[in-house]
């Protein structure tokens, strides 16, 4: 199926039950399903737990926040793409909170209409390039140190065996190019026992 | 007197008892003395108040010691300059198990409720405990509340100093009105929280207190009053004034009959909209224990000056709070803690 199409799991934590009832109506017929919880009735992290909702719409002034909050920073939950609502439209709050971890925001009377669905999806998409930049991050730190691990290995190579920066360069690609490993665990193992017999 | 920039102020607090010193110089006041018009917007999570901060909605801000750090290197939100130019309070943190897991703790040990809670009790009373549920592949469930808190500090070095591996146990985060609620439901077999919310699981007879923050780490720094360096730098004078108001309280706060005073203050409804049975026992030195034991004397449970210590965040104080910090992953190994300090506490 079409991501696009899929269902999508909606947690909506208000203590409002008016507010939770316009926005589940708003998204009827959509892709979006509702579940709403009280807050204060319920453990948020269980509910997340047992549920897995695809995305989670809280209150801004929710003591809850603080739980979800805690799932990025702990790590014990995947993430989740968080909306929240917010009575007053208040742009300074807004741009901050979109900076620690908040996807978007629903305002005021956007709750009731159309526009809730395209604030998910926006905040979907938003979540989804974060976390691939995220990703991307993790990956180019991780060459980073492989590359600072291939030059060490080079650096010893050339002293220890008097040849030229190319030469060790090639050394080493070519042992990892016959035995089928990366270059940067060649390069740890060049490291260990030239230090080893030099120790 | 050096012209204010700003009179009227919007200060961030948390209904927590440690909140004591806005509310004494609201109530007192000091801050009218020092000119200053001073509202106490009381919010409902940590990640708001600070997020308000921010923003610029709130002048200054109650907050977790370690969380102006967080926000000044980027942990858990966009990296902003902050400072930390006063010390709210010292202590006041505890950890309360539930009524089960206490009584499964007495068992093992042979003794009864009153002899195990004469002293501050060691995690390692919990080893067998926790290897229990591990071999039914299951772990004990703490909670605290946030990430960069000494609540969460406290939690794990205590469960560390009892050879117990934190791998097998579980800490998840739990607003503190939250607290009591989870414990009840057993949806947790423990917290470490501050006032009142453990005095509050002994009264309604769910929980047993078995030690204090004060017996983990003695006289360290627990709120601080936080800003952002741009609010600073705009508002120098102003800022003096706020933290001499915040000093007067912090004096008047000493002796122990005025504690009980703030202790009625802080019940009503815009402060922390409680009862005095739950506020007042940690303010004047008592540390709850357990329904039918009696409360234990920790004379420094909450405290709002350290004797021979002013009310800014000394170097070592600071520098304890980023070890802290690092050695649960919070800050990058790279933090250079000098710089950060050096930038937060400028007084």
């Amino acid at each position: 199926m079409n991501k696009d199409q899929q269902t999508l799991h909606v947690l909506l934590i208000d203590d409002d039950a008016e507010r939770a009832t316009a926005l589940s109506a708003a998204l009827d017929k959509s892709r979006y399903q509702v579940s709403h919880l009280v807050g204060s009735e319920s453990s948020l992290l269980k509910e997340v737990d047992s549920r897995q909702p695809d995305i989670i719409i809280i209150d801004v002034e929710s003591p809850d926040r603080d739980i979800l909050e805690s799932l990025h920073t702990l790590n014990t939950v995947n993430p989740k793409p968080i909306v929240m609502f917010s009575e007053q439209e208040d742009t300074q709050l807004i741009n901050q909170s979109t900076r620690s971890g908040v996807s978007a925001y629903v305002v005021g009377a956007d709750v009731s209409n159309s526009k809730v669905k395209t604030i998910l999806d926006a905040a979907i998409a938003r979540f989804d390039q974060m976390q691939q930049l995220r990703d991307q991050l993790e990956e180019s730190k991780r060459q980073l140190a492989s590359q600072k691990v291939i030059d060490q290995a080079k650096v010893l190579l050339m002293e220890t065996k008097k040849i030229s920066e190319k030469e060790a360069y090639q050394h080493i690609r070519k042992i990892a190019m016959d035995n089928g490993q990366r270059m940067d665990q060649v390069a740890k193992n060049i490291i260990a026992i030239i230090r080893t017999l030099t120790a | 007197m050096s012209s204010l920039e700003k009179t009227q102020l919007a200060l961030g607090f948390m209904p927590l008892s440690d909140c004591a010193p806005l509310v004494v110089a609201k109530e007192l006041g000091f801050f009218q003395q020092q000119g200053l018009d001073v509202m106490l917007l009381r919010q409902n999570s940590w990640a708001t108040l600070r997020d308000k901060l921010h923003a610029g909605l709130l002048d200054a801000a109650q907050m977790l010691a370690p969380m102006p750090f967080a926000s000044h290197v980027g942990s858990g939100v966009e990296a902003l300059p902050m400072r930390a130019p006063f010390v709210l309070s010292y202590n006041g943190n505890g950890i309360t198990l539930s009524k089960a897991l206490f009584d499964e703790v007495c068992e093992q040990l042979q003794m009864p409720a009153e002899e195990v809670l004469l002293e501050p009790v060691a995690a390692s009373t919990l080893a067998d405990v926790i290897a229990k549920r591990v071999q039914c592949g299951e772990k004990l469930k703490f909670a605290t509340v946030f990430p960069f808190s000494c609540h969460y500090y406290q939690l794990t070095q205590w469960l560390e100093q009892g050879g117990i591996d934190l791998k097998d146990v579980e800490i998840s985060i739990i607003p503190p009105s939250g607290m009591v609620t989870a414990l009840a439901d057993k949806l947790i077999d423990g917290f470490c929280v501050g006032s009142p919310w453990n005095a509050a699981a002994v009264r309604l007879d769910i929980g047993a207190t078995i030690l204090t923050s004060n017996d983990i780490w003695p006289g360290q720094p627990e709120k601080v009053l936080g800003v952002t360096k741009q609010w600073q730098e705009q508002h120098p004078n102003t800022l003096n004034a706020l933290t001499d108001a915040l000093r007067q309280a912090s004096e008047w706060l000493k002796p122990v009959p005025n504690r009980f005073e703030v202790a009625r203050w802080l019940c009503q409804a815009q402060y922390l909209n409680t009862e005095l049975d739950v506020v007042a026992p940690a303010l004047i030195g008592s540390c709850l224990t357990k329904t039918g034991v009696k409360p234990r004397d920790v004379i420094d449970h909450t405290l709002f000056s350290v004797k021979g210590q002013s009310n800014e965040l000394s170097i070592e104080q600071g520098q304890w709070l980023l070890q802290q910090m690092q050695a649960n992953g919070h800050i990058p190994a790279t933090a250079q803690h000098d710089k950060v300090l050096g930038e937060v506490i400028t007084t």
